[in-house]
């Protein structure tokens, strides 16, 4: 009877799976056209699979090796139940495979089950509850029906009762593994998972060592295009599908500064937000943490309506989006690869260049920066006023330089001052040949850029670029990781491409050359707080903490340091749209100081300096690598000859 | 206009008037006070402010000048703020825009004019308010705060005074409002609803300045302040010295008095202070 009943069985659950993808496909086709290499994307697919998504998830072991177990065993188990009971090719060999799978699938639902026991917050329950007891449905129904066709047991084992019952099981499992794949369950991972990947918006950060991590540019040309996103439907449609792929792991909300904050923001709710968007409906089944001080079940929305409402709730509050610190935690952390910044970014750009609503003080900094090119507002022909007795050689006087010295905003920062004179000390020390560009430097659009205001972001770019444009200079050296990454990553789109380098990576490189010399370190213990933007963004770990090496400082790290790092708070526009939560976040990273006794906590990043120094009662001082190098410097041993003019600019001016 | 002097249950009858009123918004070229960068005047963007704060207003924007890069930004920063378009009077530099706006004016009939208290550059006399409700006949209340509403043709207008004062006065419309710093401020400006915005050229007969010419211009010096000399005893005292407005110590309030009593106190006071002669 079995014989009759499994093929109906399999073909009905397949038949019904395909249809849930043409349904689930046409969910994500509301979404707006991207260019996508469609062949090249499903051909990369595995490889982006095995090496890249499995490099995220074997950050954990046990779940790690959980998956390899059930997914492994799950796709040939399916493969060969369809083969030998589908299509009747029952022969043992297979048979004894499919035994194989089904057991080692059944081996990987243990450890699901397991881990299903007591939950971390982190993890969505509700319909992932039932997870490892279909997983096990399937496997051990599809184990126990294969027993009769190699042989261990004889056909016809068993009653009727047997059988149906059997049946039953096996209907529960195909439900969940096939049906559910494509029609909304827990298993639509896979499914939406694999296509995402496949057609990932940023094919270019798969690959050892790959990162891509610029936003995208909006066309300001083109005046019909849609400026951000205001509906589901204005992502484009493999940013909805991207969504889908969530597993709902919660790993992004684990790593979120701004939801231990408790700050409104949840960056798996969001994505979750954006899927219950997409198929249209309310949140209320969501059944993960809730995004800090909000229920679940108050907002709703559909594909073509609006995602944040002018007045009222809609499917996400405006403050939702506004906690974000653009820190990249979560992306860093997705083992779906999905880019919770861009789409965040995506909407903020709407509610910034269309409502005109950036809160508390966005719209001043804004207007400031297309007022005075920064976001204090401060004369722009008083760049230069901290550097009034340093002399320092302007790139309009020399014009070719080999590194030009990219001061940013901290100029109108008297505690960046100090940072900025140290840097330029210790440039001097190695003689390097450099030049800034002085008073023809602009805000680099980062902030405007992360506040949603893409218009103001290009304007200063493309101004900078032409800037720029007129010099000649080996690379650029900046002391501020956010300007580092727009001109290193984010000009490049509108035509400007250069070598940008971190002041640390820099001092590194001069120290290797042997330009530098250090006294040893006399200080405390030191630990080491790497900012997001030059970390998570640029993967530069490694130049700061052989700088301090030189120093012969001995780093004591974080729990969480390295790509892990947690965000000082600074970053995105945050301190400027300044959402309210249960405490700061650069309070809780001064904590994370103080757990390793660390009586300094070098950094090196503008930001970072400012919102740890920020902090009351702090154990730590805060310093930049620049200031802690330039405090160790000594002369150069007097067999090493210096004859290098410290100013080289006096003599190479030209009328 | 009268000081209204009841109160609280006309201001909760609530309701604004039917029909929709006409506002227009008379909006300047700005100049930023650090870069002089062209930008949508402060006063004038909180003028549009007040008067998107109106229900069932229809506003309309109008500026004299002419068409140019920066003045273009300038205006695109006002239609930023949510409106679909703003009437450029077309005048040449160094027209006279006060026949020109006042002709707009009297053809179009709006009920309510607002306008900054002053420009942020050019001459910046303050005076156009004034010779506009001079040349079209409409009362003008300066220093407004808020417009709490418009019935039957009266609007019930704050007035902001020095010290965070407040006076409620009536005004029948059709009338012209300036305000200053103490009205709210104007919302973000909006690149999409800008670059959206459409500016509509509406040529207009030119009457050059005639005095202009006379004038010698020089950019401004820093006039110097009088120092205020605290004499104060108590914290109370040093935060209104703090706070204080520029404020005559003397001067009179003369009431019930017949217009020429009041015509002939005011011009022994113009006397007095040497501004008639």
């Amino acid at each position: 009877m079995l014989d009759t009943l499994l093929p109906i069985l399999i073909f009905s659950a397949l038949a019904l799976a395909v249809i849930g993808a043409v349904r689930r496909v046409r969910l994500w086709r509301q979404g707006r056209p991207a260019k996508v290499a469609l062949l090249r994307g499903l051909a990369a697919m595995p490889r982006r699979y095995l090496v890249d998504l499995h490099h995220v998830v074997a950050r954990d072991k046990v779940m790690s090796n959980t998956h390899v177990a059930t997914a492994g065993g799950f796709v040939a188990a399916a493969v060969l139940m369809i083969l030998v009971h589908g299509l009747g090719f029952a022969n043992p060999v297979l048979g004894g495979l499919l035994l194989a799978a089904s057991a080692l699938m059944f081996v990987g639902s243990l450890f699901v089950a397991r881990r299903r026991r007591n939950p971390p917050a982190r993890l969505s329950k509700g319909p992932w509850m039932r997870l490892p007891k279909s997983l096990m449905a399937f496997s051990l129904s599809v184990f126990l029906i294969t027993l009769p066709t190699v042989g261990i047991l004889p056909d016809g084992t068993g009653s009727v009762i047997l059988a149906l019952a059997l049946s039953a099981v096996l209907v529960w499992g195909l439900g969940e593994m096939f049906f559910g794949m494509t029609w909304g369950g827990p298993m639509k991972h896979a499914f939406a998972g694999a296509l995402h990947l496949a057609f990932h918006r940023r094919p270019e950060r798969f690959g050892e060592g790959n990162r891509s991590t610029g936003l995208k540019a909006l066309n300001l040309e083109d005046t019909k295009a849609p400026l951000g996103v205001e509906t589901p439907s204005d992502f484009t449609w493999n940013q909805l599908l991207g969504f889908d792929a969530c597993v709902q792991c919660g790993r992004c909300e684990a790593v979120c500064p701004a939801f231990a904050a408790g700050q409104p923001l949840n960056p798996k709710k969001l994505i979750q937000d954006m899927v219950v968007g997409m198929a249209g409906g309310s949140d209320a089944a969501y059944a993960g943490s809730p995004y800090p001080g909000k229920p679940v079940g108050e907002h709703a929305g559909s594909p073509h309506g609006p995602i944040v409402a002018r007045e009222g709730k809609a499917l996400v509050d405006a403050e939702t989006l506004w906690s974000c610190t653009t820190c990249r935690a979560c992306v860093e952390e997705c083992p779906m690869m999905i880019e919770h910044v861009d789409a965040i970014v995506d909407m903020r750009r709407f509610l910034t260049l269309e409502h005109g609503n950036t809160p508390n003080k966005g719209a001043e900094v804004l207007d400031n920066l297309i007022a005075t090119d920064n976001p204090g507002g401060f004369d722009p022909g008083s760049r230069m006023h901290w550097a009034a007795d340093l002399n320092l050689p302007l790139m309009r006087d020399l014009g070719q330089v080999d590194v030009l010295l990219w001061l940013g905003d901290g100029v109108f920062d008297m505690r960046n001052q100090r940072t900025l004179r140290a840097l330029v000390k210790v440039l001097r020390a190695a003689g390097v040949d450099f030049a800034v560009l002085g008073n023809e430097e602009r805000d680099s659009g980062d902030v405007a850029r992360r506040l949603g205001d893409e218009a103001t972001f290009q304007s200063l770019a493309k101004r900078n670029i032409a800037t720029l444009s007129q010099y000649r200079f080996q690379r650029i050296v900046t002391c501020d990781p956010h300007s580092f990454h727009v001109l290193g990553n984010e000009y490049g789109e509108l035509g400007g491409h250069y070598a940008v380098s971190h002041h640390s990576t820099y001092i590194a490189e001069l120290y290797e050359a042997g330009r530098l010399h250090f006294a040893p370190w006399k200080g405390g213990s030191v630990t080491y707080h790497d900012p997001c933007y030059l970390g998570r963004y640029n993967g530069e770990y490694e130049a700061p903490r052989n700088v301090l090496k030189a120093l012969g400082i001995d780093v004591a790290e974080m729990q969480r340091s390295g790509f892990r790092s947690r965000c000082c708070g600074g970053g995105g526009g945050a301190p400027i749209t300044d959402i309210p939560g249960k405490q700061r976040i650069p309070d809780m990273r001064m904590n994370d100081v103080k757990e390793t006794g660390a009586e300094l906590v070098a950094v090196g990043c503008p930001q970072c300096t400012a919102m740890l120094e920020g902090v009351v009662d702090a154990t730590a001082e805060v310093r930049d690598i620049a200031e802690l190098v330039a405090d160790a410097l000594v002369e150069r041993p007097a067999s090493s000859g210096s004859t290098r003019a410290p100013q080289p600019a006096a003599e190479e001016v030209t009328p | 206009m009268r000081p209204d002097t009841h109160d609280t249950a006309a201001r909760n009858s609530g309701a604004q008037a039917s029909a929709a009123l006409e506002v227009a918004v008379l909006v300047s070229v700005g100049r930023h006070p650090v870069t002089g960068r062209a930008r949508r005047a402060d006063q004038d963007a909180r003028g549009v402010e007040l008067a998107l704060a109106l229900s069932e207003a229809r506003v309309t924007l109008l500026h004299a000048g002419s068409l140019d890069e920066e003045s273009e930004s300038a205006m695109r920063g006002y239609l930023g703020m949510g409106l679909p378009a703003l009437t450029l009077v077309e005048q040449p530099p160094g027209a006279d825009v006060v026949p020109a706006l006042a002709d707009t004016l009297s053809d179009a009939q709006p009920q309510l004019v607002i306008a900054g208290e002053r420009a942020e550059q050019g001459e910046g006399s303050g005076m156009l308010p004034y010779l506009l409700a001079e040349r079209l006949g409409w009362p003008l209340v300066s220093g407004l705060a808020a417009v709490e509403k418009v019935e039957n043709g009266v609007a019930t207008l704050l007035q902001a005074l020095p010290r965070g004062q407040r006076r409620r006065l009536q005004v029948r419309l059709p009338a012209i409002v300036s305000v200053d710093a103490a009205a709210a401020a104007a919302r973000q400006s909006a690149f999409g609803p800008a670059r959206r915005g459409e500016i509509e050229v509406q040529p207009a007969a030119v009457e050059w300045d005639e005095a202009q010419a006379e004038w010698s211009v020089a950019p401004a010096r820093k006039r110097p302040k009088r120092l205020k000399i605290v004499k104060a005893a108590s914290a109370r005292d040093r935060f209104k010295a703090a706070a204080a407005k520029a404020e005559g110590a003397g001067g009179q309030v003369l009431t019930d008095v017949t217009p020429e009593q009041g015509a002939e106190a005011i011009l022994k006071l113009l006397k007095e202070e040497g501004v008639l002669r």
